[in-house]
């Protein structure tokens, strides 16, 4: 069932919200015995918010009539701030903290009667794509079809939910593909907007200048029903985009005929999967179907340059928000003696897992003096350059399509013995989008072996419409 | 090694806090309770998860501060993260400026008209205060307010182009001249602080950096205990390593903090969390219209317009009060009468009781009352002088006290006479000396008739009286 016929099911009390979300909060505590979806479940604010939602309905209030999410279960990436309810980032040395603030997309889906079930497991801080660097003490989600295999990350947790979870949307967030990689290992929608469309207040920050709070869902109608709740600007986020306000429903079921999609020569190379690549195409034969033009265009400077541009810039930003966890205001805390000195840095040695360190000396390493410019300042440059050249291929066409991940979800035995750069590479065809702040989705094109397989579509700024547009299309076809 | 002019080497960095009502990144005041950690939020308490928000106002005011101090504006305003682990940074990062300041060289003129060069101008938040209860090395622990925590402050940082403390004094003088006409200090709450580089031709100029000098008094006193210590040091064949050090201002001593081997790495990058303000000529010459009339202005003013000597003008031009003070006094009673009194009589009353203008209640109502009787001969100098005295100890009404107290001037010819012939009646050994050719004794006898009229008369007319009566 979408969510759109489970809110007016809601609305006309055909459905009990409060035993409805009892219920929900049940599975949740099932599913996450087996998976691992949660670091931590919102049992008391969800129940709560229901009750007051069924008072609402008894009462007739006028207000609830407009409510675009009204019962409907909002997991949150662990990432995001939920007042009151504790919020990692998964990583140990944010034990204990629960936010004073709600998000600005939490205060959205609150407004819109979203119930908020918990917070969903994550790569410490974001950093990994298979959610196997969780924090010290925290538990490694599982893809949904296999529980031997990863379910991507970093929003792995909201992935493998939305696959599990009915009646039900995640809030994810993406620095360098932590929504549409993860949404591909477990089959489900993952739209990853504009940088700036949704507003980072509240949002702790893994790489400020790339991170983005968007959708995850069983459906596309699921996904751009809450990319209209969550979209829109925040004074309170100078980042924060100030454009008119879109329909993005109004782009499901929207003819797709006449639209270009450019077809990623280089994403279709060497190194990765035949199975991912045979079903990629099937998704973009379903796009020729339903009236898409397409033609392949090379883009070599993203695929050529992403991984390094964005290891460079993640890393300098992360390196610096990560430097005000150390034990004093907030978090994990360690027995007070000597200097502040060895306080922090017992603090922060005994609270970080070990791709938080390794992420940490890089990004400090690439900010020191004498090698900013030949880093940090060169990866900045080399940004403005892809933007350029996504730029140009947008003047021809609507969307660019490519796998959204090179192979298929790996085992968990596999995972281990990748090094780190081989661990980052399975993020090359998503990180240059990020990097240039362009919106794009994962829509799921099909099973190879039981293991599911999407395919990234990536459109100009501020087009979340185009990929809705698309997606929707695609999903009417199968 | 650089080669200098000067025997002594001086360049200041200059913290300002700017008079804003809200903090430069949240909307937390900037005044109010003093209470601790009364006065911050998520942003200036760096909580995750929160985003920093510029303050325009704050940017208007560094900018008019950039423009009063003749400064290249760059187009761009951008913030980066200045990183290191401190207990009172919020985040271990300050928001800062790098590589492109708000403004760049500037400069300042010194009372003697030497240019101090103002290599930049930059905007900054302030870190928390830091409490150590039992003293800065006995503490067994500090404690955090935050209240003070994303203040606005700028800083202002010379080229080494100061030769002495007391140059040092007068930059600092001059600039807070400008911050009071710009209105974008508090000179009453706020804090300015400076770090200072200070050599000596002695010791090959080797840099001494003396940290965190609070109040503008202060740093004349750091800078001079420096320079003697520098050479005393020199003198017994010491060597002078390049340190940092701090000033302990009440023992009135600098004491070495650590020995700098290299430059602190704060790994500087751009700030993404905040976008990048563009500083367009339009808001610039908003800005400059904007602006108040600025110290020089008031110079060039007062001698065209109101034809006082420069030096007058520039005395009076110097303190932001005492020229608004002017401006109004001179619009009532005769510019050349107001410009002494207020730049002799009303400066010396305020330097003996070691007062500041805006820390007395006296104002222009005061002073035009005074002068007008000045003006019209109704009292005498002295008299006034006196009553000046009393007004800055605690502000009446002037005609009403006059008239109480009866202190008007004597105009009544026969009266004085009357005093007069006393006078020379009471002292004719003084008549006889006058007439033997001592002219001082003359005064002897004025004196007396001075003190009978309780000051009321003026020397000039007794002198005139007298002269006649005994010749």
């Amino acid at each position: 069932m979408l969510c759109h016929d489970f809110i007016k099911k809601i609305k006309n009390r055909e459905i009990d919200i409060a035993s409805h979300t009892e219920k929900i909060i049940d599975e949740c505590k099932e599913i996450n015995k087996e998976y691992n979806y949660f670091n931590t479940i919102s049992a008391e604010l969800a129940l709560e918010q229901a009750k007051e939602i069924k008072k609402q309905l008894k009462n007739k209030d006028s207000k609830i009539k407009n409510k675009k999410l009204l019962g409907v279960a909002v997991s949150v990436k662990d990432s995001i701030c939920v007042k009151n309810v504790e919020t990692t980032a998964g990583s140990k040395i944010l034990r204990g903290y629960k936010p004073l603030f709600d998000a600005f997309a939490i205060q959205k889906v609150k407004e819109e009667g979203g119930i908020i079930i918990g917070k969903t497991s994550q790569d410490e801080f974001g950093f990994g794509g298979f959610s196997a660097n969780v924090g010290i003490g925290f538990k490694i989600p599982k893809n949904p079809f296999d529980i031997e295999r990863s379910c991507g990350g970093s929003s792995g947790g909201a992935a493998g939910l939305s696959q599990k979870l009915d009646n039900h949307i995640a809030l994810g967030e993406s620095t360098g593909g932590s929504i549409a990689e993860p949404a591909s290992f477990c089959g489900v929608y993952g739209l990853c907007p504009t940088y700036g469309r949704v507003s980072r207040n509240g949002l702790i920050d893994f790489s400020n200048s790339m991170d983005k709070i968007g959708p995850m869902g069983k459906t596309i109608d699921d996904v751009a029903l809450m990319m209209d709740v969550i979209a829109g600007y925040d004074k309170n986020d100078s980042t924060s985009l100030n454009v008119k306000k879109e329909n993005f429903e109004s782009f499901l079921n929207k003819p797709i005929k006449g639209m270009k999609i450019g077809i990623i020569k280089e994403a279709f190379a060497e190194g990765v999967d035949r199975e991912v690549e045979k079903n990629v195409y099937n998704g973009i034969y379903e796009l020729e179907e339903e009236g898409a033009k397409t033609e392949e265009i090379s883009l070599e400077l993203p695929i050529k340059y992403g991984i390094a541009t964005y290891y460079m810039i993640a890393t300098s930003e992360a390196s610096t928000n990560l430097a005000k966890l150390c034990g004093m205001r907030y978090g994990a805390t360690e027995k007070l003696e000597n200097s502040f000195n060895e306080y922090f840095t017992k603090v922060r040695s005994s609270n970080f897992g070990d791709e938080a360190k390794r992420r940490i000396i890089l990004g400090t390493f690439a900010r020191m003096s004498g090698f900013r410019d030949a880093f940090y300042l060169k990866a900045a440059k080399v940004r403005t350059l892809m933007i350029n050249e996504y730029k140009k291929a947008f003047k021809k066409f609507d969307a660019l399509a490519s796998p959204t991940v090179p192979i298929l979800p790996p085992k968990f035995s596999e995972i281990k013995k990748l090094t780190p750069l081989q661990h980052y590479l399975t993020d090359v065809m998503t990180v240059s989008p990020n990097v240039a702040g362009l919106p794009h989705i994962n829509i799921p094109v099909g099973f190879e072996k039981n293991l599911p397989i999407g395919m990234l579509l990536i459109a100009d700024h501020l087009q979340e419409g185009k990929l809705i547009q698309l997606g929707s299309a695609i999903e009417k076809g199968k | 090694m650089e080669k200098f002019a000067s025997e002594i080497i001086i360049g200041l960095e200059v913290h300002v806090e700017l008079d804003t009502k809200t903090k430069l990144f949240c909307s937390c005041p900037t005044k109010g309770s003093e209470e601790p950690n009364t006065r911050t939020c998520v942003v200036c308490l760096g909580m995750p998860g929160s985003k920093p928000v510029l303050n325009r106002k704050a940017v208007e005011f560094a900018l008019k501060l950039c423009l009063a101090l003749n400064c290249k504006i760059s187009p761009e305003l951008i913030f980066s993260r200045k990183s290191y682990f401190y207990p009172d940074m919020a985040k271990n990062y300050q928001i800062s400026q790098y590589e492109i300041p708000l403004g760049t060289n500037g400069k300042l003129k010194l009372k003697d008209g030497k240019e101090i060069c103002i290599t930049r101008v930059h905007m900054e938040e302030d870190p928390a205060s830091l409490i150590h209860p039992s003293g800065l090395k006995e503490s067994q622990y500090v404690l955090v307010d935050y209240n003070r925590s994303g203040n606005p402050l700028v800083e202002i940082v010379t080229k080494p182009d100061l030769n002495s403390p007391d140059e040092a004094r007068d930059f600092m003088k001059k600039l807070i001249t400008v911050l009071n006409y710009l209105e974008i200090f508090d000179i009453n709450s706020g804090i300015i602080k400076a770090d200072a580089n200070i050599s000596i031709e002695e010791s090959n100029y080797t840099r001494i950096e003396i940290k965190n000098i609070t109040g503008f008094k202060e740093i004349e006193r750091a800078l001079f205990y420096e320079v003697e210590r520098q050479k005393n040091e020199t003198k017994s064949h010491k060597k002078i390593e390049q340190e940092t050090r701090a000033w302990d201002s009440e023992r009135g001593i600098t004491f070495s903090l650590r020995k700098k081997e290299t430059e602190e790495d704060y790994g500087y990058i751009i700030d993404t969390d905040l976008t990048i303000v563009e500083i367009t000529d339009k808001l610039i010459s908003e800005t400059k219209k904007s602006m108040p009339e600025l110290a020089h202005d008031k110079v060039k003013k007062f001698i065209e317009n109101h034809k006082i000597k420069k030096e007058d003008a520039e005395i009076l031009a110097a303190e932001k009060g005492l020229a608004e003070m002017f401006e109004k006094v001179a619009e009532e009673v005769d510019p050349v009468l107001a410009a002494k009194w207020l730049r002799r009589e009303l400066v010396r009353v305020l330097n003996y009781n070691k007062k500041e203008l805006h820390e007395v209640k006296i104002d222009e109502k005061h002073m035009i009352d005074l002068l007008k009787l000045v003006e019209n001969k109704k009292i005498t100098d002295n008299v006034a002088a006196k009553i000046l005295e009393k007004l800055v100890e605690n502000p009446f009404d002037v005609n009403e006290y006059v008239k109480k107290e009866s202190l008007e001037a004597v105009s009544d010819v026969s009266e004085l006479e009357k005093y007069c012939k006393e006078s020379i009646a009471e002292n004719p050994k003084a008549v006889e000396d006058y007439k033997k050719g001592e002219a001082k004794a003359l005064n002897f006898i004025v004196g007396a008739v001075m003190r009978k009229s309780k000051g009321k008369a003026t020397p000039k007319e007794v002198n005139e009286i007298i002269l006649k009566l005994i010749k």
